[in-house]
């Protein structure tokens, strides 16, 4: 959108003619893609480089106010109508006027299958502005490690794309562990980027492949100056665990931690637990409805019929397992918008109230 | 046909379970066709309402006033009926999309939609045709139940009626002040604190189409203002002439709070489905009348989508007339030919012998009066 385009557009002038509507609402009528404000994209590369795995290169509209090397995107699609969303690592440096993702087949995960099997070239896909704080620093560090797993390797590959375009490329070692070859992601660019700068050492561990796990051997050997080393950690949780009691009592640095959205928490079975974040109260789950918990926390939601009728106590549920009281079924929820008049607990959930 | 009073408990109760069933067939199905007919009416919406005030900058030649108030009328009717009213509801919550979210969409109407919520999801569809309960009934304005007593000024509510459809959406933005209520279970302070948002919102609303549109339009000032105006009046009477025909026909229902306590699920069915009427016509009629042509599918499920009620009123229907329940629906005419009978009978002082499902004394029992 051209600057003047633009301006004229975000007048109070423009959006007064449009309300109660949006200007983005008219602008969906010539490309969905148009927002002057929400940051959205359209796919023009889809690159299988292993078979359960698809990388996307995506040209986000002018509300894409960049991102940091490390930084990960909430990245939405419509799937069977409905608006999906989940976070990925951004693997593009920052310089690239194209943003880059690797999206990994994630057992029953609706957004990672879509994307391996459908994504297109041309696809629309919603965005939010870039988070996360996996590289807080403006500057490369003179001796870093990098250990990552799977498709860890995302906001690693972001690290080390920005330090080679910046020409900051220090003395890094890079542990990364797949598990078998064929599973491996990057691997061709990886090997393109050691051979060229011989200050980066790269050594990859296929665990399916008799490779030895993370171990406090693995450090001793491949990486015998470690208390001078700054280190960046993704990959499973259990992974990034085992590995940071390896690292941590051996370096003197600090040591970053990129959480997976895929690795959370599991869901506690049975009876579970409510958290009402805004409030900061935790409550019993098995009273009742949602509603009902809140009202006996002492909290007063809005409500009006209290059987699923008018829509009056919807509610933000940020993540949990909730049961759908009228037809008993039970299903996992995050960032939505449910009725609490008729959704229980079915497992730990944090309600925003 | 009366209120079913043949129907046991036991009765009841299946025909509950019947509807559930197919809601929840409905529901489990929603997806991408869903998702591509909305889309298109809002693009539809969108485009005529484009094209509709384009037209109108060249109102000073008939034919494009003519077709541009038309079309932004079309787009108005769109957008109160099958767009805002049905995305209210949550109907379209499920699309997980911020512009069609039940708790942040605002329509084009001077009516807040926090309020018309409160007044119509809440108030409105929980208590569906309970006289003194469901403000809807008359709006505290009309009489139209039997229960409602009568006052000498009822006398003129043919042409209160008549005002209210030329007016209909400051009648809808007023609604929820309760001003019939004022002064006695509701305070003067509580209806006050309702009025900033309706005066933001209609503040907005004249600003939008009685100034900036016509300013903009320069000499052609004239035609826009009364394109817009006629756009505005031919909504509020469809939107009045749809509505009334949804719960004021004549052989509608009405019921008293004794019996809607402790309401079964298949009870409470059954009072959405005898105090609802539907209207036949074509497609497009249906999606002009944001399928409130389907009130009864409407009220027995009211966050489905809406272009589903099409699909499922001849199922419905069905399941009426195996139970015996009467299934009200008619062309337009006939259907406002009755709530004009309605609004006349109900201005006179006449009181026709009540009709319940709450448990009475033997001798009130319709039923005999009805074989006879």
């Amino acid at each position: 959108m051209k600057p003047l385009v633009r301006k004229v557009l975000s007048s109070s002038l423009v959006g007064a003619l449009a309300s109660p509507l949006s200007v983005d609402d008219y602008l969906s009528l010539i490309d969905r893609r148009l927002s002057l404000a929400e940051p959205r994209g359209r796919i023009t590369s889809v690159v299988r480089q292993t078979a359960d795995s698809v990388t996307l290169v995506i040209e986000p509209n002018d509300n894409w106010a960049g991102h940091r090397p490390g930084q990960h995107v909430l990245l939405g699609v419509d799937l069977n109508g409905a608006r999906h969303s989940r976070c990925f690592s951004l693997v593009s440096a920052p310089q690239d006027p194209l943003l880059e993702i690797t999206v990994k087949r994630n057992g029953d995960g609706r957004v990672s299958n879509f994307l391996v099997d459908q994504a297109r070239r041309g696809q629309l896909v919603y965005l939010s502005p870039a988070e996360g704080d996996f590289y807080p620093q403006t500057s490369a560090p003179a001796k870093a490690l990098l250990v990552s797993a799977g498709s860890g390797i995302t906001p690693v590959m972001s690290l080390l794309r920005e330090w080679i375009a910046s020409g900051h490329l220090g003395d890094v070692v890079f542990l990364h562990y797949a598990r078998r070859r064929c599973d491996m992601i990057y691997a061709d660019e990886l090997q393109v980027m050691a051979e060229q700068h011989p200050s980066l050492q790269v050594s990859t561990v296929f665990t399916a492949e008799n490779g030895r796990r993370i171990d406090s051997q693995t450090m001793d050997i491949e990486v015998p100056d470690l208390a001078e080393r700054e280190t960046w950690l993704c990959g499973p949780l259990d992974f990034m665990d085992a590995a940071e009691a390896l690292i941590a009592p051996r370096s003197e640095h600090a040591l970053h931690r990129e959480q997976f959205a895929a690795t959370r928490r599991e869901a506690a079975h049975g009876q579970g637990s409510v958290h009402f974040l805004n409030s900061d109260i935790a409550a019993s789950g098995e009273n009742g409805s949602l509603l009902e918990v809140a009202e006996g926390a002492g909290l007063t939601p809005p409500y009006g019929c209290r059987m699923g009728i008018c829509h009056a106590c919807k509610c933000r549920v940020a993540e949990g397992s909730v049961r759908d009281l009228r037809t008993n079924t039970v299903r996992e929820v995050r960032d939505t918008d449910i009725q609490l008049c008729i959704h229980a607990a079915a497992g730990d959930v944090a309600v925003q109230l | 046909m009366g209120k079913p009073t043949h129907l046991t408990d036991a009765d009841i109760a299946e025909f509950g379970r019947e509807l559930d069933a197919i809601r929840d067939e409905q529901m489990s199905d929603i997806g991408e066709r869903d998702a591509g007919y909305i889309h298109k009416v809002l693009r539809t919406q969108r485009s005529s309402e484009v094209a509709g005030r384009a037209l109108l900058m060249a109102g000073i030649l008939p034919p494009a006033w003519l077709a541009g108030t038309a079309l932004l009328s079309l787009s108005k009717i769109l957008e109160n009926m099958e767009i805002g009213h049905n995305v209210m509801h949550g109907q379209w919550d499920w699309m997980n999309d911020p512009a069609l979210d039940s708790g942040t969409y605002e329509w084009d109407n001077t009516c807040p939609s926090s309020q018309w919520k409160h007044s119509h999801n809440y108030v409105h569809h929980t208590f569906t045709n309970i006289v003194d309960l469901d403000r809807d009934v008359g709006y505290g304005i009309l009489r139209m139940a039997e229960d409602q007593p009568w006052k000498k000024r009822f006398l003129l509510q043919p042409l209160t009626a008549a005002v209210l459809a030329a007016w209909f959406q400051w009648g809808v933005a007023l609604h929820d002040l309760e001003i019939e209520r004022i002064g006695k279970d509701k305070s003067l302070k509580e209806a006050a604190a309702l009025l900033p948002p309706i005066w933001g919102k209609v503040r907005k609303q004249l600003l939008k189409d009685y100034i900036l549109f016509p300013a903009l339009a320069g000499p052609m000032a004239p035609f826009v203002l009364t394109g817009n105006y006629s756009a505005n009046l031919t909504r509020n009477l469809w939107t009045f002439l749809i509505i009334f025909c949804g719960h004021f026909t004549d052989e509608v229902e009405m019921f008293d709070e004794a019996e809607a306590i402790d309401e079964t699920r298949g009870q409470w069915y059954l009072r959405q489905l005898l105090g609802s009427s539907n209207l036949t016509g074509s497609v497009p009629f249906h999606i002009l009348s944001g399928h409130l042509s389907y009130q009864i599918e409407h009220h027995l499920f009211p966050d489905m989508p809406s272009h589903r009620y099409r699909d499922i009123a001849p199922r419905v229907q069905a399941i009426c007339e195996r139970y015996g329940i009467n299934y009200n629906t008619g062309p337009l005419t006939k259907q406002f030919g009755g709530v004009v009978k309605r609004i006349l009978r109900m201005s006179l002082p006449h009181r026709r012998k009540r009709n319940t499902l709450a448990e009475q004394p033997f001798a009130d029992l319709p039923v005999y009066a009805e074989a006879a």
